[in-house]
Order: C-alpha cells, then sequence, then structure tokens
C-alpha cells in the first residue's frame, strides 16, 4: 500500500517537472536590457540601502519582439565567487533547477520600460552579486533575460553586507545564562562536599 | 553465617522493583517511576536525549545559518566532524569519571560544563566561533557513557541489555527529534516578527535550557547506585574510592528508528542469553552489525528514491540494534573498570564516526553513494574482531568456556590483588559473579565450585 503510494506521488512530481518545462537558460533570448544603481564594486548594507532598477526591451530589436512576454521577474543572483565551495548556489543550465538567482527584487506583469527602488532584504546574506531579470510567457516559461554583469559574470558586481543577527540582549542573555550555569555547577560541588562531610561526621 | 537471599519484595521493601542481591533491579517496567531504578532510567535517558537535540540543532537550521555566517561547505563539513570529535575522548574521561565520582554527579557536571557552548551558539559570528560551539557542545555526548554506566549499576545480568538499550536508543531519538523541534522552534519565532537572522539565535535557547533543567533534574532526583550515591557510599565502606559518555523527515526517520531499533537490540541480547548466555549475545551483535554492514553497501548501489528509503530504514534498524547489542556485552567485561570499558566502547564508536566522514565524506574524491557503499564494506571489516571476543568463563564466537574451569569467581576477582581483597575491595565483584551466572545460558551440567570456597547465596 506504501509503496503505491510512493510511486503514484513521485509520477506526479515527474510530471509536474515536465508541466513547468526543463527551460534552458542557454535558450533564452538576449532581448531585455535592465540597469541597477550600484557600480561596480560598491558595497551595500542590508536594510539599509537600496537598489534602483530599471528594465526594458532592448531598442536594437524590432518592436514587436516582447509581444509574448507578459510577466518579468528581476532578481538578486549571487556572483561566481559567492558560489565557490557553495553547493547550495550552484549554476546550471536547466532553470528549474538553477540556484544562482535567490532574491527576487520585482514580480510584475511586463511593461516596457519601467524601474522600481527596492530597500535590500535583511534576509540577505554577505556576498557578491549582479542583477539579472527574466521575462516569462503566457505560460510560465522564462523567454527572454539580461543582466548587469557580463556573460562571464565577472565585472559590473556588487558587494551587499549582511545584518550580523546579533542584538545586544541576546549577547547580555547568553552570557548571563552560561555564567549562571558555571556558577550552579561550582554551587553543586560544594554542596556534594558538604554532605560527604555530614556523613563523616 | 549468611541468611540465605530470596530476590522478592518482602526482603527488600524499600524497592519498588524486585531485586537482586546488589539491589540492582531485576525486572524493566518502562512505565514506572520508581525511584531509585526506573527514576534514574527516566533522568539518564531524558538528559542524553536533550544533549543530542543540543548536539544536532545546527544542521536542520544550517539554510539559515550558513548564510548568517557565510560558511562555506568546507566550513560546514569540518563543523560536523568538530560536533562528534571532541565527544572521543570526553566519553573515555567521562568513564574515568563515573569510576570516580559516580554517573549522577559526572554526568550532572558534564552537561553544566557544556551548556555554556549551546547558550553561545546564539552569538556566534563565523566559520571559527561556528565550529568552536559545535565542537564543545559535541562534547555532551559523552553522556552516553555515564548512561551505559548508570544502567549497568541499576540493573541486573537479566536486564542490563534491555536498560541499556533503551536509554541509549531513546537518547539518540534526541538527534532526530531536533530535525522536527528546530525548525518549528525556528519558524515560531520568525513568525513573531523576528528577522531570519536573529530567529536561529533564538531558537538555540531552547536545547540550551532544556539542557540545564535536565543537569538540575539529574543533580536533585538522581541516586548513583541503588543503596545511595558515591559519597555515602564510600564513607560508610560499602564503595571504595578506586585509585586510577521532506529531507529533513528522512533524516528524523533515521534518528527515530531509535525509539524502538536500539531498545530491540538490547531486548533480543537479553532474550537470546537466556538460552544461549554470553556466546549467543556475541553471535547475535556480529551478525546484526554485518547485515548492517550489508544493508549500507545496498544503500550506496540502489537508484531509485523510494528503495533507497526502505533500505536506509532497513539499514538503521541493524545499525541501531547492533548498538543495543554491544552493550549488553559491555557490563560483563570488567567490574572494576566498567567505567572506563564503557567510556572506551562509547568513544570508539565516535572514532568511527569521524574517520568515516573524513576518509568517504569529505570534499569531492567519493561521490556520496561510493562512500556509503565504501562505509558499509568498512562495517563488515571492523566487526570481523568479533570473532576473537573471549571470555574464559564462558567462551567466545567459536570456543567454548576454558578447559580449566574458570568460573565468573575467578574472572572477576583476577581484577583485585590480595591486599584488596584482603580489605575487601573486591565484595561488590563477588555478588556481581554470582548474578552473571545467566551468562552461561541454559546448560545442564551443574556450576563448578569457586576457587576460594566461600560459600555464595543464591538470588
Amino acid at each position: 500500500m506504501e509503496s503505491h503510494l510512493l510511486k503514484a506521488f513521485l509520477i506526479f512530481f515527474c510530471l509536474l517537472g515536465t508541466c513547468y518545462g526543463d527551460v534552458l537558460f542557454s535558450s533564452l533570448s538576449h532581448t531585455l536590457v535592465v540597469t541597477a544603481s550600484p557600480n561596480q564594486g560598491q558595497v551595500l548594507n542590508a536594510g539599509e540601502d537600496s537598489i534602483t532598477v530599471t528594465w526594458g526591451l532592448n531598442q536594437s530589436f524590432p518592436t514587436g519582439t516582447d509581444e509574448l512576454y507578459k510577466e518579468v521577474k528581476v532578481n538578486l543572483c549571487y556572483a561566481p565567487i559567492s558560489q565557490v565551495d557553495r553547493a547550495w548556489r550552484k549554476t546550471v543550465d536547466n532553470l528549474g533547477k538553477d540556484k544562482t538567482c535567490q532574491f527576487t527584487i520585482v514580480n510584475k506583469p511586463y511593461e516596457r520600460n519601467q524601474s522600481i527602488e527596492w530597500i535590500i532584504n535583511k534576509d540577505v546574506p554577505t556576498a557578491t552579486y549582479f542583477v539579472r531579470a527574466y521575462a516569462y510567457n503566457s505560460a510560465g516559461e522564462e523567454v527572454a533575460y539580461d543582466q548587469t554583469a557580463d556573460g562571464k559574470k565577472s565585472s559590473n558586481l556588487f558587494e551587499i553586507q549582511a545584518i550580523s543577527g546579533r542584538h545586544l540582549s541576546l549577547d547580555i542573555a547568553s552570557v548571563c545564562f552560561s555564567a549562571f550555569s558555571l556558577l550552579s555547577l561550582f554551587g553543586f560541588f560544594l554542596a556534594e562536599k558538604s554532605k560527604r562531610r555530614q556523613v563523616k561526621n | 553465617m549468611e541468611e540465605p537471599h530470596t530476590a522478592n519484595n518482602s526482603d527488600h521493601p524499600k524497592f519498588a522493583l524486585p531485586v537482586d542481591s546488589e539491589h540492582k533491579a531485576t525486572e524493566f517496567r518502562v512505565y514506572s517511576v520508581a525511584a531509585p531504578h526506573m527514576r534514574a532510567f527516566h533522568l539518564s535517558w531524558i538528559s542524553f536525549f536533550s544533549c543530542f537535540v543540543s548536539t544536532f540543532a545546527a544542521p536542520p537550521l544550517l539554510p539559515i545559518i550558513r548564510d548568517n555566517l557565510n560558511l562555506t561547505s568546507t566550513d560546514i563539513g569540518n563543523a560536523g566532524i568538530a560536533a562528534v570529535s571532541g565527544a572521543v575522548f570526553a566519553r573515555i574521561a567521562m568513564g574515568t569519571a563515573c569510576d570516580l565520582f559516580g554517573p549522577r554527579l559526572a554526568s550532572a557536571s558534564l552537561i553544566l560544563i557544556t551548556t555554556p557552548a549551546v547558550y553561545c551558539s546564539a552569538i556566534a559570528n563565523s566559520s571559527i566561533s561556528f565550529l568552536l560551539v559545535r565542537f564543545f557542545t559535541g562534547f555532551s555526548l559523552a553522556t552516553f557513557v555515564s548512561t551505559q554506566f548508570w544502567m549497568s549499576s541499576m540493573f541486573s545480568a537479566k536486564v542490563v541489555g534491555t536498560a541499556n538499550g533503551v536509554a541509549g536508543g531513546w537518547g539518540n531519538l534526541g538527534g532526530g527529534a531536533t530535525q522536527l523541534i528546530m525548525p518549528l522552534v525556528f519558524s515560531l519565532i520568525r513568525d513573531i516578527g523576528a528577522v531570519r537572522f536573529t530567529a536561529w539565535r533564538i531558537a538555540f535557547f531552547i536545547p540550551a535550557l532544556f539542557q540545564t533543567l535536565s543537569a538540575y533534574a539529574v543533580f536533585f532526583l538522581g541516586q548513583d547506585m541503588p543503596d545511595g550515591n558515591f559519597s555515602q557510599l564510600q564513607k560508610s565502606g560499602d564503595k571504595h574510592k578506586d585509585k586510577f559518555t521532506q529531507a529533513g523527515i528522512i533524516a528524523a526517520s533515521f534518528g527515530l528508528a531509535n525509539i524502538f531499533s536500539r531498545p530491540g537490540g538490547g531486548i533480543i541480547s537479553d532474550i537470546v542469553a537466556k538460552r544461549f548466555g554470553m556466546r549467543g549475545r556475541i553471535w547475535t551483535l556480529w551478525t546484526v552489525q554485518t547485515l548492517g554492514g550489508v544493508f549500507c553497501i545496498l544503500l550506496g548501489r540502489v537508484g531509485s528514491l523510494s528503495v533507497s528509503i526502505v533500505v536506509l530504514l532497513v539499514f538503521s534498524l541493524f545499525v541501531q540494534a547492533a548498538c543495543g547489542l554491544t552493550f549488553g556485552i559491555v557490563p560483563f567485561v570488567s567490574q572494576r573498570s566498567l567505567g572506563i570499558i564503557s567510556g572506551m566502547t562509547g568513544g570508539g564508536g565516535n572514532v568511527g564516526a569521524v574517520l568515516t566522514q573524513v576518509i568517504f565524506f569529505r570534499g569531492s574524491r567519493y561521490s556520496t553513494e561510493t562512500g556509503i557503499t565504501l562505509m558499509g564494506i568498512m562495517i563488515i571489516c571492523c566487526t570481523l574482531p568479533m570473532l576473537l571476543i573471549y571470555f574464559p568463563q564462558w567462551g567466545g564466537m567459536f570456543c567454548g568456556p576454558s578447559s580449566k574451569g574458570t568460573t565468573e569467581e575467578d574472572y572477576y576477582m583476577s581484577e583485585w590483588n590480595s591486599t584488596e581483597k584482603e580489605k575487601g575491595f573486591h565484595q561488590s565483584s563477588l555478588k556481581f559473579s554470582d548474578n552473571s551466572k545467566s551468562e552461561r545460558g541454559r546448560r545442564v551440567d551443574s556450576a563448578p565450585t569457586p576457587s576460594n570456597g566461600t560459600p555464595l547465596s543464591h538470588a
């Protein structure tokens, strides 16, 4: 019974995969254009600084190229240097499995020449980034893209400094509880010693 | 002239369970919390459980921690190795501590000493600090030794395998439970309004507080031996002072199988011993552990997810049952140095964990599947030395007991020299020798007479 359920589950997920299509990054048309405010090498602070992003159709392509674009999603993506020895940020061609872009800056219906100012989330980790935009067709599949970095993702990258997540109250609590534990231990030893002296007498 | 003892409640009204001549319980009643035996059991497995929860609290939260602390795969791998390597020496030291101070004080102290590491996990800010907190938290796994020592002190030969197996298994359960607890606690804290990078830090206070409370419980409610604590018994001369511990659920299920598979191993050890004695215990352990190795090899070879899950569960069952079976044998190796032997066995297990991770699962030399298959071969090879285990009074896998007619008393008395025997240090071992005669299994021929001629009372 359980094995039937498991098989049904697996078949369902396989079909789901084909539904959302295994779109390959290499198959996308490079017809969008996207720019972002950070300069090469600039360091921004998560939770404080903002990024202004502008996107639209690359003017060197004919006007009708973007008729099929229904939705656009602009992402914050890891540069190769921040992917080294970190398999959970790996770049693969199959966009269903690609982990390069893990933060969405904006996701809205496609219109030409739009921009947005985005305050960097407090969840964003310390790393080197670039910005990439995907255009989706009505079936929800990626069809076009552009990114602020070059093809090799080695130029025009910027850094984001994450929040530490630590607070003074947490630091104090940790130290106090640790000290309390060690003091209790000391107390235990004293209690045991006095008990021994009692038994002796 | 000693009165004949009978192991029933009328002679020992102060014990809720039937006991033998050493006042060790001869029955294991898991639903009871009666002092001192079952209370010791519940205190030991719960405190051991809390240490496992703390030591393995980081892995389920790694997706957040690795982003917060900017960790690489290498950093994470090293921290994982550090978490289990500290316990190697800590377990051996714990064995000595139990021999010297008793399991109650030894385990309460260790648990309290390691809680600062868990509290300070909340203020880690780099890969080095992360590695250090995992390393020092891992020391708490030495409570395994005190658990086994405590159970061996409280329960007789008939049920020591069961007691050790259940305590060890339910403690190990913490490693599986934490995979479910920590993400839950994290989500609650995050939903209340904390930022992710702060929420995981607050979450660590839960295992830390649990560990602190369990240390207090062990200290105030626990008792080393059926007749009292070490300090009382040492002073009154009963005990002498010797001079010389959807991926989340699958991962959790491996640990959660401990709820019945490790106890199962201990129970099987005791059942087999009734008919076949110590030789049965050794044979069963060898068989179960080798089969565990076989399923491990299989796990590395199968292709589909559903078959892998099934093989993983079967593998975990056999491996954990083998752990339970191991500590059905350890209590009989030595009476004088029970702590050290338990410590070295427990520590040795951790050495295996460290070696396996270093050789097969670090870097990209072997794919994970190949690593698992090779680990299975390593399991089978490391189980072979069991063929050489030999108790002169009971035999080994391929030999019967010594033809010289060595008895249990000869074996356990040989740990004491004549000066110590004059001072009466060997008395508790004498009682144990008599009680361990059950390890002969059901044999028709009567027991050979003890070599020193002291009349023994039979339980």
